[in-house]
């Protein structure tokens, strides 16, 4: 018990280390854009098609919770909004970063491992180069930047699905179902999606690379790394929900007592 | 693409048929039940139990924009995590824990050539590696899918009245009023579903392995992302089923 407690702080302390070494070089010696649209491009193109879908399911989901839920109330006029509203400040930052997690993260980590093992990074050190700047900044950086083009292309399905199943499920015509988005989804709640969204591609960013890069032992060691950058995301993921959930809440009190 | 669905539907047969022909593996199963069930247990239940406090806030959020004032949140929240968010939390855990495990696991196991080594033993590497592993993670998907669901309504129960300033019993009593035993019941019939998706995608990614550390590797993520694509769609479908029936 006490030995996989400290196994994880462990973890997370490897990990912060790793996030300052990243940040001090991306200040001192920072890598070229063109490195990091590489990136980008890589990851958005990759993972555009899967994000998408599971948006459109899970903009679907919400449509048939709340019909189920709010026809007792007789307020279907305000499923688009409600369902929406999940979506942007909950559901749809959290359900694509556990997709990123599953397909970048594990990528990426995979990637670095066999970089790793098969000296390749040593190599790279041998040439006079930086590792961290050449290999380890552009992934970095480019699954942040992506993360907002994917959230992007799964809230904009999500509508969709939520509006095709409001039409056939629960009856409510499409321009209804837009016409409530407005009045219930502020800017405030797409701020706080946008910023759950960005902590969490950070989150993802820094436990991937650094597990990867901190792979040893062959085939086998690439494989653990994998399994614990997966496990980890998703506990620092869900964590930091509840700390930003937290963190909005605070936010729009101290508004409302300001205004 | 014609390739792929007949390759998928030879897999599925052979797997359907040794799961109802003996010999059965009691000893395999509960050693996999062990990895699935009990290892996965409590990063299951510390995830759970913190979506349990977002569920509150969010909820509370939502419910004084519509109707003004937080009374029906534990109903609706309750009514949330039952229905929803208990079982997709657990699953898609289970999937990027259990799920890489098996792919790598049976990836390698190609890539070494075991499995064609348990082929020439006479031993059908489908009986031997998949049922087991489909058995336990059904049971391990339903056994979860109960235990997490009871443990994130607790949480829940513990964040509102700290919170939200309910007491238990106000918790409980609004909860009744939304939620009845037979949504604790389609909770577990999901998570034992979602348990049958996860060793049949993660295997089959398996023994598709191409040779080479990177094969594992693509084995391992693609397993991941289709086996949680593949969650969301049928927890859409069993939504849409259930519904019928409330």
């Amino acid at each position: 018990m006490l030995k996989a407690l400290l196994q994880i702080v462990d973890d997370i302390g490897e990990c912060l280390l790793f996030l300052r070494l990243v940040m001090r070089t991306a200040f001192r010696y920072p890598c070229t854009w063109e490195s990091v649209c590489e990136q980008t491009w890589k990851v958005t193109v990759q993972s555009t098609a899967t994000t998408a879908m599971a948006g459109f399911f899970v903009g679907a989901i919400m449509t048939v919770q709340f019909t189920l839920q709010l026809k007792g109330f007789g307020a279907l006029g305000y499923l688009g909004g409600l369902s929406t509203s999940a979506t942007v400040r909950e559901i749809g930052p959290l359900l694509i970063a556990f997709l990123l997690s599953g397909k970048v993260g594990a990528y990426t980590s995979a990637e670095l491992g066999t970089m790793r093992v098969t000296e390749q990074i040593d190599a790279i050190r041998c040439l006079g180069a930086n590792p961290i700047q050449e290999i380890i900044l552009p992934r970095f950086l480019g699954i942040i930047i992506s993360s907002f083009f994917l959230l992007a292309a799964g809230l904009i399905m999500s509508i969709f699905g939520g509006m095709l199943l409001g039409s056939v499920f629960s009856g409510i015509n499409p321009e209804e179902y837009i016409r409530h988005i407005p009045t219930i989804v502020s800017p405030f709640s797409i701020g706080v999606g946008l910023f759950k969204c960005m902590t969490f591609a950070l989150i993802l960013a820094s436990v991937c690379t650094s597990k990867g890069y901190a792979a040893s032992g062959g085939a086998k060691g690439v494989g653990r790394a994998v399994v614990s950058t997966a496990v980890m995301t998703m506990v620092g993921i869900v964590v930091f929900d509840w700390f930003t959930s937290l963190l909005a809440d605070t936010a729009l009190h101290l508004f409302a007592e300001g205004l | 693409m014609t390739a792929t669905i007949s390759e998928i539907s030879i897999f599925l047969s052979r797997s359907l048929r040794a799961l109802f022909t003996p010999p059965y593996r009691p000893k395999d199963i509960f050693f996999q039940l062990e990895f699935v069930g009990w290892q996965s247990l409590p990063v299951i239940l510390f995830c759970v139990s913190f979506a349990a406090i977002v569920t509150i806030i969010e909820s509370s959020f939502h419910m004084k924009i519509v109707v003004q004032n937080d009374a029906l949140v534990p109903g609706f929240a309750a009514l949330l995590i039952l229905r929803e968010l208990g079982v997709v939390v657990s699953a898609l855990l289970l999937t990027s824990r259990v799920g890489a495990g098996l792919a790598a696991e049976v990836g390698t196991m190609q890539i070494t050539e075991q499995n064609d080594a348990l082929r020439m033993l006479g031993i059908d590497p489908i009986r031997f590696l998949v049922v087991p592993r489909f058995i336990a993670c059904v049971i391990g998907g339903f056994l979860l899918s109960l235990i997490a669901n009871l443990v994130c309504l607790y949480c829940a129960m513990l964040v509102s009245e700290a919170k939200l300033g309910y007491s238990s019993g106000a918790f409980i009593t609004g909860m009744r009023a939304f939620v009845s035993f037979q949504d604790l019941v389609f909770a577990t019939i999901k998570g034992a579903c979602f348990g049958a998706v996860i060793p049949l995608v993660s295997c089959f990614f398996g023994f598709r392995c191409k040779s080479g550390a990177e094969g594992v590797g693509l084995a391992t993520t693609n397993s991941v992302v289709v086996s949680s694509v593949l969650i969301i769609f049928l927890d859409f479908v069993l939504t849409y089923v259930f519904s019928h029936f409330y």
